[in-house]
Formats: structure tokens, sequence, C-alpha cells
């Protein structure tokens, strides 16, 4: 029959590898084929900045909250620190806003200027790196997890179970995935969203993505005379899913999650400028450019930034995504 | 066969420059055919039998290029070359790629690849494709070209081929999809058809029809081929003389009943010896030991060195030269080998190497 | 089996999965917080009998099974439900902003097959030489880049330091140019002329709703433009090393013809399967697109319901996408079988 399934795109690029070189893959060999790739390089260095900064920010606002204790609007923080990136703006404090420094009227202490709290705009930036590290990492994690139960399961017992599963995925696939979260997301929260119900309802609607996957490593595995090996010696179905199949999804599986990591950043960057993601004061890059929106015209620069930040997060994984696939599949290869 | 030959190879050297090196993948090769002749090109994958033939079709890809040598077919120069200063430029009278082209390729010259399944194009129906290669090699109108392609495919024995004609690829079987291809060719009237291993991706008893097929449509059109091909059975069957080919070199090349009888080279029998024979247990097949290096750096002294059981010390140090070692009814036998030469072979110590030391390597089981 | 068995079997194929997208999508803004009937009162009333009253004249106060099947039977009267926010019906919303999101969606996928599908065979015809280079890294940002921070980017260039396209007031050409007549820059619609000649297809309302269309149109067409033409790239490179292409080539045929017809044709194989399934993702961006340049289609339609909790309208909205979507697959499906010989129409998958 025709190629009617929307999972075509997923299986066109995740297809099985091939046996012979699923022995060298680890994560020395990985790495090593990685450095090699000038691409798939640029992409590590970008990812593991960006990974760094989030860890830097994380680690500095535990050690404030440990020193300062749990701060009430971080009115203590302020007053040591000068401007925290997540001071709560008083009610209707408007300063002007400052350019970044080399335009006119910019200063280098504020080197991409403040926005209209007069808080400094590369801080919050830096800070924004932790939403989004986290968003990515989270919502990708709870996709992997339940798309591997769930593909596990759906490709293993196939029949109905199978067909269920399919039908449900089919269904998921038809609504639009921006509507489907915040509709969840208005739904979890009782109608006060935040980041961590977007990142739960993300993280759900990509668990068909990976449960393709992993089904139709399942599928193709469970016809290989080693299996069958396996069954036949009387090893139990549970085992031999979670000692063949799993270890020899690795290498398509570490290529999807981190090119997801990218579509998740990307997806909830659009929930925040909704509203339905991170809420202000949190420094959070949709939510910055949302905030910055009533000002493109006189602060043209508060809506450049958060963009870019996301456009070199996203391209970072991209890149990365790309170059593991082409490092753990030599047919790819020129 | 005592014309002048129509195609003539003659020192011919193609290379892929890559970001490893330069890979010398066709490494001074010669070889002529004569009009009605069918001359084969053995050797092992990876020997180079492929760059070969694009080189004399002038459709090597890149990085790969034609560095040097002389490719004559009838009168006109596919390839020549001239010292300019330090370097070699094309000379004036080898053809421009439009004039290969137009005036070469498909009308002159055809082939037909290893593959049936993926030599044709999957959206267009049969007759399609081949009303368009006789459209652009054949001074036809659309009527005579359909009618021209409907009698070639009932000549490679289509059945139906008037109903046949409007079918798409994917609706003949391998064997059937390269009567087409050999019907595509033929129908161009070129006058010399290379033959790209057409029968190793057919099982053997397709093999053996599209191989009597050929026979007999080449006495029918007394058209040349050029046939490439690893299988010394299918050599035995079709070719008048054949070239052997070991890593980007002719070692030997003879006609068929010499190099079968009178082999010359260790190569050469050693690819005999590796056929299966009825009166031969599987215990008595002598596989060639090892596998072929690399063509970007090819042993020094003879190429075959490392994997010859006749190895002496000093095949690592001379290289050989292609030279006629006797003739036979007027054709010359010629192949490379020291033993040949006066160079010390005989008083030289035998060397330790892959077929000596019968390591597990990795037969050559084609 | 022919073309239109096979549509119709594929339609029957389609029906329990439009059953389940129903429940789910029923159950889905049935759960949605609040309670509709005070949400209509504003709050600011509080009398009992009214609010039973109410919730009875909307079937509020039946079980969800039985409301389910009265939405049913109301749907398949062609009855898409009421939207308490805007007290129309929702089948007259629907009406009413679709064919904005459809003109939004055509004009960018448009946008994205003219550009992607020539600069994916160039790149693809001079793999590795700059151009290559130049086109994959577009691609790349195209991918990598949130859509509506481009239409932000735009606006900020194009409307306001530029100041040569509209930010948003978008004209719809099936309106009547009155209905803009108290706008002030819209007073020279219906007299365009370009260097003293008018030309009629630019004419009035058209070219507003062209120049309006413009940015959005290129905020949204992005990302497709970029995931057409990696496929588009990787695709022909595929079919420019293919024997069936060796072969052309060596029967004389120039390489002008080999890239239009030969390598050409196959290569747009998997661009249907991509455009089809693009769709949703078209149809999700929209909702961003739509919000930045206040352009009043489906998008802000589906926004302004969540954030109103007027459910019949979420649920009628939501439900409309996904069987767009799955007629869409199903189209996608039969254009793919027409144009590749090798796709038989075999029920079997």
């Amino acid at each position: 029959m025709a190629h009617a399934d929307p999972d075509t795109q997923a299986d066109v690029e995740q297809e099985p590898v091939d046996d012979e070189f699923e022995a060298k893959v680890g994560l020395s060999y990985t790495l090593a084929k990685v450095k090699q790739d000038t691409t798939a390089r640029l992409g590590m260095y970008i990812v593991g900045a960006v990974i760094f900064l989030a860890a830097f920010v994380t680690i500095d606002s535990n050690i404030s909250t440990l020193t300062f204790g749990r701060i009430d609007n971080f009115v203590f923080a302020e007053n040591v620190l000068g401007n925290h990136p997540e001071r709560h703006p008083p009610a209707a404090e408007a300063e002007t806003t400052l350019p970044p420094f080399f335009a006119d009227g910019g200063v280098l202490s504020h080197p991409l200027g403040t926005d209209i709290y007069g808080r400094d705009y590369f801080t919050r930036l830096i800070y924004g790196s932790q939403v989004s590290v986290t968003v990515g990492i989270v919502a990708t994690g709870i996709g992997l997890i339940g798309g591997t139960i769930v593909g596990a399961v759906s490709g293993y017992y196939g029949g109905w179970i199978d067909d269920v599963f399919m039908r449900t995925v089919e269904i998921l696939y038809s609504i639009p995935a921006l509507v489907l979260v915040i509709v969840f997301t208005v739904f979890v929260s009782g109608g006060r969203p935040d980041i961590q119900y977007a990142v739960i309802g993300v993280g759900i609607a990509f668990i068909p993505v990976f449960a393709r996957l992993i089904r139709s490593r399942v599928l193709s595995v469970r016809e290989m005379d080693y299996i069958e090996a396996a069954r036949a010696s009387g090893v139990r179905d549970r085992n031999i899913i979670l000692r063949h199949v799993i270890p020899n999804s690795f290498a398509p599986v570490l290529v999807l999650a981190t090119l997801q990591i990218g579509v998740t950043i990307l997806i909830v960057a659009g929930l925040s400028f909704l509203g339905y993601g991170a809420q202000p004061p949190t420094a959070d890059w949709g939510q910055m450019l949302s905030s910055a929106r009533g000002f493109m015209l006189p602060s043209p620069w508060l809506s450049i930034w958060p963009g870019l930040a996301i456009l070199v997060t996203i391209m970072g994984f991209n890149l990365l995504g790309d170059g593991l696939q082409d490092a753990l599949d030599p047919r790819i290869k020129d | 066969m005592t014309d002048e030959p129509i195609l003539t190879v003659e020192n011919l050297k193609t290379q892929f420059f890559t970001e490893q090196g330069v890979v010398r993948a066709v490494d001074g090769i010669s070889f002529d055919v004569y009009p009605g002749e069918i001359v084969g090109l053995v050797g092992e994958s990876g020997a180079g039998k492929s760059v070969a033939t694009s080189s004399v079709m002038r459709l090597v890809d890149n990085p790969g290029e034609i560095v040097g040598g002389e490719i004559t077919y009838k009168n006109k120069t596919l390839v020549g070359f001239e010292r300019a200063g330090d370097e070699l430029v094309p000379r004036d009278e080898m053809l421009t790629n439009e004039e290969m082209r137009t005036q070469v390729r498909g009308n002159e010259i055809a082939i037909i690849f290893q593959d049936p399944m993926e030599s044709l194009n999957p959206v267009y129906t049969i007759g399609h494709q081949l009303k368009e290669f006789i459209l652009l090699n054949r001074e036809l109108d659309k009527k005579a070209a359909r009618e021209e392609a409907i009698t070639m495919l009932r000549e490679v024995g289509i059945p139906e081929p008037e109903e046949r004609f409007d079918d798409y690829p994917h609706e003949f079987s391998g064997g059937m999809r390269q009567r087409v291809l050999i019907a595509m060719a033929l129908a161009c009237q070129p006058e010399l058809i290379i033959a790209d291993e057409p029968t190793t991706a057919l099982d053997v008893t397709v093999e053996g029809q599209i191989l009597e097929l050929v026979k007999e449509l080449q006495e029918e059109y007394g058209t040349s081929f050029l046939w490439v091909t690893h299988d010394m059975g299918v050599v035995a069957e079709i070719c008048d003389r054949v070239n052997v080919m070991y890593l980007g070199e002719i070692v030997e090349q003879a006609t068929v009943d010499e190099l079968f009888y009178e082999t010359q080279h260790p190569y050469t029998n050693a690819l005999l010896n590796s056929i299966p024979r009825p009166d031969q247990t599987i215990e008595e097949l002598v596989p060639i030991k090892g596998v072929m290096p690399e063509a970007i750096n090819p042993p020094s002294g003879c190429r075959f060195h490392t994997r010859c059981p006749d190895a002496r010390e000093v095949c690592t140090e001379i290289e050989p030269t292609y030279s006629e070692i006797t003739t036979y009814d007027g054709w010359p036998h010629n192949a490379s080998c020291l033993k040949h030469e006066d160079v010390g072979y005989d008083v030289s110590e035998p060397i330790e190497n892959e077929a000596r030391k019968g390591t597990e390597g990795t037969e050559v089981v084609q | 089996m022919g073309i239109l068995r096979y549509t119709v079997y594929r339609l029957i194929q389609a029906v329990p999965v439009l059953f389940g997208l129903s429940v789910i999508t029923f159950l889905l803004a049935n759960s949605m917080p609040g309670d509709p009937v005070s949400i209509m009162l504003a709050e600011t009333e509080s009398d009992p009998e009214l609010v039973a009253a109410l919730e009875a004249q909307y079937g509020l106060d039946r079980p969800l099974h039985e409301r389910y099947v009265n939405y049913m039977i109301g749907l398949a009267q062609g009855d898409l439900g009421y939207s308490l926010y805007y007290n129309e019906p929702v089948l007259t919303k629907v009406a009413e902003r679709l064919p904005v999101t459809i003109m939004l969606v055509a004009s960018s996928f448009v946008f994205a097959i003219a550009t992607a599908i020539p600069l994916g065979v160039i790149a693809a015809k001079n793999r590795n030489q700059p151009s290559d280079h130049a086109s994959r890294i577009v691609a790349l940002i195209g991918v990598s880049t949130p859509s509506f921070w481009i239409g932000l980017m735009l606006i900020i260039i194009f409307a306001y330091q530029l100041g040569l396209l509209p930010s948003s007031g978008m004209v719809y050409p099936w309106h009547s140019p009155d209905d803009y007549r108290f706008i002030d820059s819209y007073l020279g619609i219906g007299s365009t002329q370009v260097g003293g000649i008018t030309l009629p297809w630019l004419e009035g309302l058209y070219y507003e709703t062209a120049r309006h269309l413009i940015l959005p149109t290129l905020a949204l067409g992005t990302l497709h433009m970029a995931t057409i033409m990696r496929i588009e790239r990787s695709s022909m490179i595929e079919s420019l090393h293919a024997d069936y292409v060796q072969l052309a080539r060596a029967y004389g045929v120039s390489e002008r013809k080999i890239m239009r017809k030969h390598a050409f044709r196959v290569s747009q194989l998997p661009i249907v399967t991509i455009i089809g399934l693009n769709l949703t993702t078209a149809l999700g961006g929209a909702v961003l697109i739509e919000e930045v340049f206040a352009i009043n289609g489906m998008g802000r339609l589906i926004i302004t319901a969540i954030q109103n909790l007027d459910y019949q309208l979420v649920l009628g909205t939501t439900l409309f996408f996904g069987v767009v979507f799955i007629i869409g697959v199903i189209i996608t499906d039969i254009s793919y079988a027409y144009i590749d010989p090798r796709v038989s129409y075999e029920e079997d998958s």
C-alpha cells in the first residue's frame, strides 16, 4: 500500500542499523567519530557551552539560596547582588531601557542592554539557558522513557495491543502538537499554566515519536535468528527486550533524542511566547520574547537576543544530531 | 578479426583524488577490441575494471580523473594528451564532452550495467525509456522508434512486447529487465557494447539464458563487446580474448584458450583454481589467500607479491614489465611476471606471505 | 485495486481514527477547568436558577457519555457546537476564520516549494561546493529558528525600521473595500497603479492582501523551505548517483535533461510525503504566526477559545484540525500512489 503512515519521516531516517557495526558502537567510539566531523564538532561545542552555562546558573542560584536563604522576591539578593536576573519588578516601575554597549547610550557593564525593568539583559539571557536545557532534556527524557516502554510492549506483543497503540498514535499525530500541549497545559494546571506543565505536555506529546522508533526496532530484531535462539532456549520475553532489543537501539535512539531536544526547545519557546510556558519573572527565552513584544519599536534588541540564543542552541543540537547520525551510520557516509 | 581494432586503450591512467590521498584505480592499462569480438576484462572487485570502462565512456565521477594515456575509438580520440611544459594537457583532437555525448555515447558505444533492478528509471515505462534512447541515438521519428523498440524487445525474447511496452520496470523480473537493457543497447546500433558484469546479479539459470542470448545476438549483429566480469566461468563461455586485471594493472592478456591452458601469470592461475569444477571436491578448491591491497598504497615491486604463492624476494623489489611471452595463432600472449624476466627470480629466496602462511585471510569466493 | 477503490478503502480505514479523534478531543475539551456557564455570566451573577437553566439549555447537566452522544448526533447533522464566548455557532466561526488560515498556509507552502526545490537541486548538483554549503547553512538555520521569532525580526526590519510592509491589520480580499474605509492607510484602495498603468490583478484589496501576506508567509514558510530543501538535496543526490542516471548519461542524454527529467522526477517522491506530513506542523505554526501578525485565522480562534475556556469552540476547532490532517494524509497517499508507479494499492501494509 501507499506510504500512509506519518512515521515514514522518522523511519526513513531511522532504519535499523547493520549488526556488523553494532559491535563498534560505544561511547568512546562515537565520540571519536564525532570529533572527526567538523560540523558535529561545532555542534558538540555549542551544546557543551549551553549545558555548561545552564549548570553554572543552577549552581549560582543554589549558592545564593543557600547563602541567603529562600528569598522572597529576591529583595535580599537584589540588595547584595545588585540586579538579580529574576528580580520581581516592583509595580509600575518603568525605568528607561539601556541599549547594547555598541549602540548610542549603551554601557559596557550591561553589554546587551537592560530590559524595561532595568534588569541586565545579558544575565537574563544566561539564566535563560537553564530553563531551555532543563526543558529540552526533561521533556525528551519523558518522551524517551515513555516511548521505550510503549514501543517495546507494542512491537513485541503485536496483536490488538499494537493495533490500539498505532491508532492512538495516528490520532495524536493528527492534532497539531502545539494545540494539543496548550490544551493539556491548561487542563493540568487548572488554568494557571507554567513551565513544568508545558514540559510534561511536550514530553507526553513526544512519546509516539520514540515509541515508533523502538517499535520498528523491536519488529526487525524480533525476527532475527539470535532472538529465536534466545526464545528457544527459554529466555523470558522481558529479558529479551531488555538485553537484546534496547541495547541494540542505542545508536538511532541517541540520534533521535539529540534532534528531539532541539524540537522540544523550539516548541516550548513557542508555548512560553504564547503565555503557556514559563511565567514572569522567570528568565526564559520564549517568555523574554513575549515580554519584549510591546517594545519592538523603541527597543528592538530585546527581541533580538533571546531569539538568537534559541537559534544557536537548537542549531547546536541539530548539528550534533546530524553528526551523530553520520558517525553512527556508516552507510550514509560518502 | 583481421581489421583494425575499433577500440584501442594505451597506458590509460585514472586516479581518484581523495582526502586520504591519490587512489590509482587504473594505472597504465592497455588493451584493444577488434570488430565482432568479445573481449573479457577479468578481476576481483576493486581491481579497477569498472573505472576502466567508465574511462572509455569518459564518465568517471568526481573526484576521479583520467590523468594519462590514449583511448582511440575508430578514428576518434576519446582520450589523448600532449606535454605542455611540465604537465599533460588534452590534445586538440580529443573530443569535447559535448562531442562525446552526441557522437559516441549510445550511438557508437553503449553500456549494460551490473544491476538490472537499478538500471531502469522506476517512474517511466520501459517503452518510454527505450524510445527516448532510440530517438536520441538514431535518425528515426517517434512512430518508427516505437516500432524499433518493440522489435528489439521481441528480439531479446520479451513475450508480448506490444503489451509490455507500457509496463513499468517493477513489473519485470531481474532477468527480463536485463533483456530490456540489452534491447536498449542493441536498439541504438552501437558498434561496441560495454557489459559491466551484466549477469552477476542474476541467478545461474537466468545467467545462462542471457549468455546464450548475447552470443546469438552478437553473431546476428556483429557488435563487439567489452565484457567485464570476475567470473572465469563466464569468460570461458563467452569471450574470445581476455585481459586479467589486478590492482589497476593488466597482468595477463591472451586468447581464451591460451589463457586457460597456457596460463603465464600466478594470479590468473589462482583465479582459475578458485572456480569450482565438477571433478573437484570443495576441499580441493584453492581460494586466493588474503585480500587485495588498497590501490591508494600499492605494494612495491610486483603488486601481487603479497598474495602470490610463487613470490620471491626479488618480487618485492622489481616491478615486472608487461611484455609478450608467446604468440598463438597471430595473437600475442602478454603477461607481467618476473618468472619470465631475466632478473634473478630463480636464485631469489621465496618469501613468507599470506598465500604461503595459509592464514585465514578473507577468501575470494565470488 | 483501482485508484477509486483505494480511496474508498482508505476513507473506510480512517473511520476508527476519526472516531478515536472525536473521543479524545471531546474528553480533552471537557476536562478543561472552569465552568463555562459562570464564565459566560462573567462570575458576577450567581443566581443558581439562572445557572441551572443555562446548564440545561446547553445540556451541561447531562452525564459525559450522553453529552458525547448528543454532540456526535449534532456533528452528523453538520453542527459543530455552539461557542459561548462568541455567542455564535462554531461552524460560523470556522467558516469565517478558515479561509484566512488556508490563505496563509497555502501562500507559505507556495513560497517554500518554489524556493526549496530549485535550491535543493542546485545544492545537489554543486555538491560540496560553495553554493551547496551556503544552501545547507540556510537550511540548518531555517530548521533551527522559531518561526515566530522570524516573524518578529521581519516586523522590526520591514515594518518598523524600513517602513515598507505592514506588521498587522491583514486585509481580506473577500471582504468589501468599504469595510476598510475608516482606515487611513487604505484610502488608496481600489486605485493601485504601477508606473501609471493600472494592473487589474494588483488592484485594490488583492494588492493590499498581498502586501500583508508577505511577512507572515516568509515567517511561516522558512521552516518548510528548509525541511523541503534538505530532503530535496539528499533525494536529488541519491538519484543523481543512481544507476539509471548513469545509464542515461552513457546513452548521451544531456546533463540538462538528466537534471530536469531523469533524476528530478524520482527525487520528488519523498517531497510529496513531506509536504503532506508538514501540514500539521504548518497548522500549529500558523497559531504562532497569526498571533505575531494579529491575523484572525483558525490559530487565533483556537487560542481565544482556550483562553476563554470556551470548550465547545476548542472541541470544534481541534476536531476540525484533526479531520483536515487525516484527509490530508489520505490525499498525500493517493497522490503518492499516482506519481509513483511502484506503489500498488494493496490492502496490506
